[in-house]
C-alpha cells in the first residue's frame, strides 16, 4: 500500500497545544516541548489518526491556494516524516 | 520582564521506602513533614498552568506514597499540564497504575539501580528489582510514555552495557544515565560511590555507541558527572529561568538543592501565590540572570550559556554561593574539584556500600 493512505496519528505522549505566555504552539513531550511555526501547528492539528496523509496534504494546500501544491506537498512530508522519526507520529494502516 | 516558566518539579513527599545510598534530597528530610494537603497542592498545580508552566513531574521521596496522587494527575490535566510520574514503582500494582492513566497521566519515569538484582537491591537497601521491571512493562500497553533512569555511580558504571540493555528490553523510550550529584546521602556516602576516571571513561564510551545504536528506538541521554569535566553543568538552565521547584512543605526553589543555601528566606505557597514568587521572591531575584555574577563569570563568554554553573556546589565546596562554580576550570577555586578527582581505581571504592550506608530513612545506621 502507498505511504499515502496511511493515516498519522500524534503519539499519546506528544501533545499539540497553545503556548500563551510565550505566544506560539509547541508540541509538549515527555522532557521537552517541541515549539511549532503557525504551518507546523496547522499540519499537527490534522494528525488526527482519520485523515490519511493524502487528505492532510489536500486540507494543507487548500488552506494555502496561494502555495504551489508541489511546495506544500514536500513541506508536509517533510514535516511528518521528522515527526515519525523521533517518535511523536506513528503511521497507522487504515 | 521575568520570562514564564517551563516546568515545575512537585516533591510530594520526602518519605520513601527505599535507601538509595545516592540519594540527593536533604538528609534532615523529617523536618519536612508538614505536607501540603490535597487543596494546597491542587492550587500549585493550577497557578503553575495559569504561569506557563507546560510539564509537571510529581517526584519527591516516593510520590506513591501519596494517597491523592490520583487526583492530583487530574488536577494538573485540568490545569493544561503534561504529567509525568518520577517514581520507583515500589509495591506499584496494577490497578493502581490502571487508575493513574484513566486520570490522565502522561509519562512514568522508573529509576533501576542496576542491571542485576542482587547489585540493586544492595543499593536500594531494599528488595525491589525484580518487581520494578514487572510494574515497567504495565506502562505502555495502558497508553503512556516509559523513561528509565539509572542514577550512576562506582558501584555500577562497569554494568552500564547491561543496564542499557535492560532499559531497551523493557521498551523504555528514553534512558537517562545520570552520574551521581554530590548532594544529601549521596555526598555522606562519597568514599564508597565517587567513580574513578577509567572507569567513568569506558562507560561514557559504551553509552556513546549504545546512543547511536539505539537511535530512533531509545533515546539515550549521559548526563555527565559532576567534577571530571572543566566546563561546568548549565545548572537548572539557569537560576529562576525555566523551571521551579515546590518542596512537600510549600516551600518554592529554584532548584531541589536550595534548602542547603544558608542566609535565604525562601517563600512558601502557603503564604504566597505561586506567580508572585517566581517573579518577585527575593530569592529568585538573587541569582537570576548575570548581575550577581563573580568578575570571572561576569566576564566570561559563556555566562549566558551556563549561568555561572551550580549555586549549591559553589556554596558547598568554597562556602560562597554566589562565585564561580568550582567545577570549571577557569574558577580560582578549581583546584577544589580536581583535588577530589580519582585518576585510578582505588581499593577504597571497592567496599560493600552496605557497610557505609548509614539509614537516614529511619535514622538509625544499617548493616
Ligand atoms: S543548584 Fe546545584 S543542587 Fe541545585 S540543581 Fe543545580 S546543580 Fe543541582
Ligand atoms: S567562568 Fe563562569 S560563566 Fe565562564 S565558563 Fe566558568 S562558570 Fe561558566
Amino acid at each position: 500500500m502507498s505511504d499515502d493512505a496511511r493515516r498519522p496519528v500524534l503519539a499519546r505522549r506528544a501533545r499539540l497545544r497553545w503556548d500563551a505566555p510565550r505566544s506560539r504552539h509547541v508540541v509538549v513531550v515527555p522532557e521537552g516541548v517541541l515549539a511549532l511555526t503557525e504551518e507546523g501547528a496547522e499540519i499537527t492539528a490534522l494528525l488526527d489518526g482519520q485523515r490519511s496523509l493524502r487528505a492532510v496534504i489536500d486540507a494543507v494546500a487548500g488552506a494555502h491556494p496561494e502555495a504551489p501544491r508541489g511546495l506544500v506537498e514536500a513541506d508536509v512530508r517533510e514535516f511528518v516524516e521528522r515527526l515519525v522519526e523521533r517518535g511523536y507520529v506513528t503511521l497507522e494502516t487504515p | 520582564m521575568t520570562e514564564a516558566p517551563v516546568a515545575l518539579l512537585a516533591e510530594l513527599t520526602y518519605r520513601c521506602p527505599l535507601r538509595c545510598a545516592y540519594c540527593s534530597n536533604p538528609t534532615n528530610w523529617r523536618d519536612y513533614g508538614d505536607e501540603l494537603d490535597t487543596d494546597g497542592w491542587t492550587r500549585v498545580l493550577r497557578e503553575a498552568g495559569e504561569l506557563g508552566v507546560l510539564h509537571v513531574h510529581f517526584s519527591g521521596g516516593e510520590p506513591l506514597l501519596r494517597d491523592d496522587l490520583e487526583a492530583l494527575v487530574r488536577a494538573a490535566r485540568d490545569a493544561g499540564l503534561y504529567t509525568n510520574l518520577i517514581t520507583s514503582a515500589w509495591h506499584l500494582t496494577h490497578e493502581r497504575l490502571s487508575a493513574l492513566a484513566d486520570a490522565g497521566l502522561d509519562h512514568v519515569q522508573v529509576s533501576l539501580q542496576d542491571s542485576d538484582a542482587g547489585r540493586a537491591d544492595r543499593i536500594a537497601g531494599t528488595t525491589v528489582h525484580a518487581h520494578k521491571l514487572e510494574a515497567a512493562r504495565w506502562v505502555k500497553p495502558l497508553g503512556m510514555a516509559l523513561s528509565v533512569n539509572a542514577v550512576l555511580h562506582q558501584q555500577n558504571l562497569p554494568f552500564v552495557g547491561e543496564i542499557i540493555a535492560l532499559a531497551e528490553s523493557l521498551g523504555a523510550q528514553r534512558l537517562e544515565l545520570a552520574n551521581t550529584q554530590w548532594h544529601g546521602s549521596a555526598l555522606v556516602h562519597r568514599d564508597a560511590l565517587l567513580p574513578d576516571r577509567e572507569t567513568l571513561a569506558s562507560a561514557r564510551s559504551i553509552a556513546l555507541a549504545e546512543r547511536q545504536r539505539l537511535r530512533g528506538k531509545m533515546d539515550v541521554i549521559w548526563v555527565i558527572p559532576d567534577w571530571y569535566e572543566d566546563s561546568p553543568k548549565p545548572c537548572m538552565d539557569g537560576w529562576g529561568r525555566r523551571s521551579m521547584t515546590v518542596i512537600p512543605d510549600g516551600t518554592v526553589l529554584p532548584c531541589p538543592g536550595a534548602h542547603g543555601l544558608p542566609g535565604m528566606v525562601w517563600d512558601s505557597v502557603r503564604s504566597r501565590p505561586l506567580g508572585d514568587i517566581w517573579r518577585g521572591g527575593e530569592d529568585f531575584q538573587r541569582y537570576r540572570g548575570t548581575d550577581w555574577m563573580s568578575p570571572t563569570c561576569a566576564s566570561c563568554d559563556r555566562r549566558e550559556l551556563d549561568f555561572g554553573g551550580c549555586r549549591c556546589q559553589a556554596f558547598a565546596l568554597t562556602g560562597d554561593a554566589a562565585r564561580t562554580d568550582p567545577a570549571c576550570a577557569r574558577s580560582p577555586d578549581h583546584h577544589l574539584v580536581t583535588s577530589l578527582r580519582r585518576e585510578r581505581p582505588v581499593a577504597a571504592a571497592e567496599p560493600d556500600v552496605a557497610l557505609y550506608r548509614i539509614d537516614i530513612r529511619r535514622g538509625r545506621r544499617a548493616s
